[in-house]
């Protein structure tokens, strides 16, 4: 009953399995606007002010609102302990030899170039930003694609998507240099839908677990 | 005031470019989107710029088609607003608008698609299913009736047109479990002269086409929120229905499902069936038939004969007679797995295994069809027939559903198999479907096309970006980034001597010409 609730009302954004699409992943069992049942039923009630979340009390009554809550918890993944880790340890990491402000962001440090980490903490699960950093091409954030122009008379620039259209592409380097470029006969822009995110998969088990420790603290407060 | 600016526009107007107006959804009721305006050519379309911008303040999609008639060109917007614009300024004249009553259910946005006018009163949809003439010189509201009950499902997006002494409009709801019609208003009163069912009751003709002891026909959509067009010498208005209720869950309505996912011929003076054909016999994609019903001459065997083209939403090109409704050419224009060809009688050749399941289960086009609403054109010069397309798949998802009066009622989903589904801009030969150009798109299209006796074609996108293709060959010769979705059917007209382009673009109105010399 929630499932076919789920279906018709929620899927069109959450997609069909609650596992994210236009709206946020409901599977994670971590929610932005608050985790308990009770944050649960008020979002779905009231809608959330600032996104393209509706409320939904005035058009199905309680009872259908409980079947829905019903349904996410039965596709939420279960929740990992929290890994044992230094968080201090963690975002020092992230700022220095990790390299990861060249092109994130959290709060007003960092770059733009790659996806906002400022409140990553509420909108992915521990699961999640684990396979993120191993395999950056797992689960790739829509518009951070990999683009290359081709200018004539110069070399190759590859960097994030901050554009593309069909008469020109934008794009930003891992050294936070922005591009502009015409789509003509003279330049190419090429995209893959890949991420220009390295691996970090040769990272020791400990500064792994650092680092995860530290994402998950970034819950924008 | 009118006579004064007439005047002083003709001191100066070069007699090789005569006045142009652009009178109808479709300029002429035929729906050829063509102005014979050819001042603005493929050798200097180059140097066109922006003559004036006009900023509605109405958030949502923008899908107007503008009239121009007089000195002065007549807009409507989302959320029931609309103005009478200064040809030479874009300084609004007057400006209407009407609060949308609470709880109306729509199923993509509180839009408009344009006016329609004849003499001198125009005539709107509102969203919440009402028909509405306004004085054009005053904006006044001359009378408003209701079309159909909002808190069925019903609502109203559809630009009318004039056929004769009648108003023809459409209406939309079938995500809602509505019946679709076709009404006609007498132009004068407002008085709804006839209605055509597009769901035949039980009993009716087609009627068996429905599950027999069934209400499933009251829920069985049909909605027909895209304009038409009308053939005077026959008397005939052609209209596309759109998709069944439930929408891509066949289980409670086995059989054909007439006349949805069809265009039919109705006699503009009763609204009875002439003829009817069904593009997509129990459809369960979402396939609605809401394109431009076209009325061009194609070539059959040496000879002319009097049709009615269609690039469908479910990946095929039609031809069809538009005396007798019978089958002239199909072929596919985009990648389409669910059926190998259209059989002689005009009935798709399916390939097993394509419907929706509970599990989800692929099939081209997606949901949103190859060509969608978005308003085609023909050119009688290039004798070539324009639309964009959109290239991709969707997985179609079914599931359970009851109905509830004026909910949501699908029983289905679709969700994306293609990850990044693209576009393009197709040039058809309309008496073949044969694919003369494809200008592509990075992604589905957002709006319509205009065709120009300049040798051009028209058209916008989703990033934003305004451009000209050559109509014969679909190479981009201009371009303009006006920073907000493409999503109208672009114009063209020419006054004093000069020919204009105008589209809309976000919540603006822009309008295109060359330097004034």
């Amino acid at each position: 009953m929630g499932r076919g609730l789920f279906r018709i009302l929620c899927a069109p954004c959450h997609g069909i399995g609650a596992k994210g699409g236009r709206g946020p992943d409901l599977t994670s069992g971590v929610y932005a606007a608050g985790s308990t049942d009770r944050d649960l039923f008020r979002v779905i009630a009231n809608g959330v002010a600032g996104t393209e979340m509706p409320g939904y009390a005035a058009r199905f009554g309680e009872d259908n609102i409980w079947r829905l809550i019903a349904y996410l918890r039965s596709v939420t993944v279960r929740q990992d302990p929290p890994p044992s880790g230094d968080k201090a340890a963690g975002e020092a990491l992230f700022w220095g030899k990790g390299g990861c402000g060249a092109c994130h962001r959290v709060g007003q440090r960092g770059s733009p170039a790659g996806p906002d980490l400022s409140r990553i903490g509420r909108k992915r699960s521990l699961a999640y930003l684990r396979q993120s950093l191993v395999d950056p091409n797992a689960d790739l954030t829509a518009g951070f694609y990999k683009i290359t122009a081709r200018p004539p008379g110069a070399a190759a620039v590859t960097g994030v998507q901050r554009g593309y259209d069909n008469f020109s592409c934008q794009l930003m380097t891992m050294s936070g240099q922005f591009y502009s470029f015409p789509r003509d006969e003279k330049t190419t822009c090429d995209r893959e839908f890949t991420s220009i995110m390295p691996s970090y998969r040769n990272l020791a088990e400990g500064e792994l677990n650092n680092l995860l420790v530290y994402l998950l603290s970034l819950r924008g407060e | 005031m009118k006579a004064l600016f007439l005047l002083s526009l003709a001191a100066v107007a070069p007699a090789q470019v005569p006045d142009a107006d652009w009178l109808s959804y479709g300029n002429n009721l035929a729906a050829w989107r063509y102005s014979p305006a050819g001042a603005i050519n493929v050798s200097n379309v180059k140097r066109l710029q922006v003559e004036w911008v006009f900023q509605t303040g109405i958030a949502g999609k923008n899908e107007t088609t503008p009239l121009v008639r007089g000195n002065l060109m007549y807009v409507t917007a989302p959320e029931n607003a609309a103005w009478a614009l200064d040809l030479a300024t874009g300084r609004p004249v007057w400006s209407y608008t009407k609060p949308i009553p609470a709880g109306i259910n729509v199923c993509c946005g509180n839009v408009n698609r344009g006016f329609a006018i004849s003499g001198d009163t125009l005539f709107k949809t509102n969203v919440e299913a009402t028909l509405v003439a306004l004085d054009a010189a005053t904006g006044t509201v001359k009378w408003e009736t209701s079309i159909a009950d909002p808190r069925k499902g019903y609502s109203a997006t559809v630009a009318p047109i004039v056929a004769k002494d009648k108003v023809i409009v459409g209406i939309a709801g079938a995500e809602f479990g509505t019946r679709g019609f076709i009404d006609a208003y007498d132009a004068k009163t407002g008085r709804r002269v006839w209605r055509f069912w597009t769901v035949p009751a039980p009993g009716e003709f087609g009627g068996e086409t429905w599950p027999a002891d069934s209400k499933a026909y009251e829920q069985g959509g049909g909605s027909t929120w895209v304009t038409g067009t009308y053939d005077p010498e026959l008397n005939l208005i052609y209209w596309g229905t759109g998709n069944p209720g439930p929408d891509m869950n066949g289980d409670v309505r086995p059989g054909d499902n007439l006349f949805t996912c069809s265009l039919v011929a109705l006699d503009a003076d009763t609204g009875r069936r002439r003829w009817h054909f069904q593009y997509t016999p129990h459809d369960v994609h979402d396939w609605d038939a809401t394109e431009d019903p076209v009325l061009v001459d194609v070539t059959r065997g040496g000879r002319k004969v009097k049709a009615v083209i269609m690039a469908n939403r479910n990946g095929f090109y039609y031809a069809l007679d538009r005396t007798t409704g019978e089958l002239l050419a199909a072929k596919a224009y985009t990648k389409v797995d669910w059926a190998k060809g259209i059989d002689a009688k005009g009935r798709p050749i399916l390939i097993p295994g394509k419907d929706p399941t509970e599990e989800g289960n692929v099939a081209c086009p997606g949901g949103g069809g190859g060509h969608n609403w978005h308003p085609s054109a023909y050119s009688p010069k290039t004798g070539l027939y324009y639309f964009p397309t959109t290239d991709g798949c969707h997985v179609y998802w079914r599931t359970g559903q009851q109905y509830v009066e004026g909910q949501w009622y699908q029983a289905s989903t679709f969700s994306g198999a293609t990850t990044n589904p693209t576009g393009a801009i197709v040039a058809v030969d309309p008496s073949t479907g044969e694919t003369r150009w494809r200008f592509p798109l990075v992604s589905p299209p957002s709006s319509g096309l205009v065709a120009t006796a300049g040798g051009l074609v028209f058209s916008g996108d989703p990033q934003g970006y305004f451009f000209a293709l050559d109509a014969a060959t679909g190479k981009a010769l201009w371009k303009r980034q006006l920073g907000g979705v493409v999503i109208s059917g672009p114009i063209s007209w020419a006054r004093g001597g000069r020919q204009f382009v105008t589209v809309s673009a976000g919540q603006a109105i822009y309008t295109f010409a060359l330097p004034a010399e």
